[in-house]
């Protein structure tokens, strides 16, 4: 008589392949909808038309013009190039607490913009203001 | 019998194989949930101005004003012309919750000239509206 011992039979798993179907259905999804972008934000605060006259500016002003997406920069009729830090060292060491005016002319682009603010700023000046590059052109 | 035998082993040996399969998947999946962020898409794609700056906003924006490469205009999500900004700021402006957190957010592309922008800026600030502000790409490596 034939002993009729079972082999101790692998488990039967639950099958794999819906689980599978499921995982890379979420696996899609979170690929397609994730952001990597690390957004950030720069307040430019709009001033109000009002009637009433501008508070006296205690500070100097130092106004720098970006004519061009070439990398340089006018600063009291000079040149300055952005790629040169010593520069930047330079002008705002000697004007420590002046705020900073960037002003632009048509065609420069935002990221042109945003350089020399960083510029700036990584050469440890206080305040800059990009709010003047983005007012209109007064009517002449 | 010789061929169930051979057919019970390569059927194990199959599910034996997926299971590093899975295993990749899963990292992946855990990757993405944990370091995706999930938000709207925007209307068009933007890429904005890299920056050092590293200020996060508070709040979600109130208004949400994506100006693509081509000086194409969305606000929340609508096609708009310029001239029709002001209106549309004001009319929410006079019926938001709570007026004094009221912002407004730029995304604009970082390649778009500045004389395209002036006038959306423009407009937000004949709406009478005073917190404005601009998105930009956190650069992670400063140069």
């Amino acid at each position: 008589m034939p002993l009729n011992i079972s082999q101790p039979k692998r488990k039967n798993a639950i099958s794999l392949t819906p689980l599978i179907d499921v995982v890379f259905i979420l696996l899609l999804f979170f690929m397609l909808t994730s952001s990597f972008v690390p957004w950030r934000i720069v307040d430019t605060p709009l001033s109000v038309a009002t009637d009433a006259p501008a508070a006296p500016e205690e500070r100097v002003n130092v106004i720098l013009t970006l004519k061009q997406n070439n990398g340089q920069v006018w600063v009291n009729d000079e040149v300055l190039s952005l790629s040169d830090s010593s520069v930047f060292q330079t002008l705002v060491s000697d004007n420590g607490d002046a705020v900073f005016i960037i002003q632009a002319e048509d065609g420069v682009t935002l990221q042109s913009l945003m350089s020399l603010a960083d510029r700036l700023k990584l050469n440890g000046a206080e305040t800059v203001s990009i709010a003047n590059a983005f007012a209109m052109p007064e009517a002449k | 019998m010789k061929i169930a035998a051979k057919y019970a082993a390569r059927k194990a040996n199959d599910d034996d194989n997926m299971v590093p399969l899975i295993n990749v998947v899963f990292l992946m999946l855990v990757f993405f949930m944990v370091a995706g962020q999930i938000r709207k898409a925007d209307p068009i794609p933007v890429i904005p101005p890299q920056s050092i700056n590293d200020t996060r906003a508070a709040t979600d924006p109130n208004i949400e004003i994506v100006v693509g490469a081509d000086n194409i205009l969305y606000v929340d999500d609508v096609l708009f012309t310029v001239e029709d900004v002001q209106a549309y700021l004001e009319q929410a402006f006079s019926s938001a919750v709570n007026p004094d957190a009221f912002w407004v957010q730029i995304k604009a592309d970082g390649d778009i000239p500045l004389d395209s922008l002036r006038p959306i800026f423009n407009q937000v600030r004949l709406a009478g509206l005073t917190k404005v502000s601009l998105a930009t790409q956190l650069e992670r490596e400063a140069k």
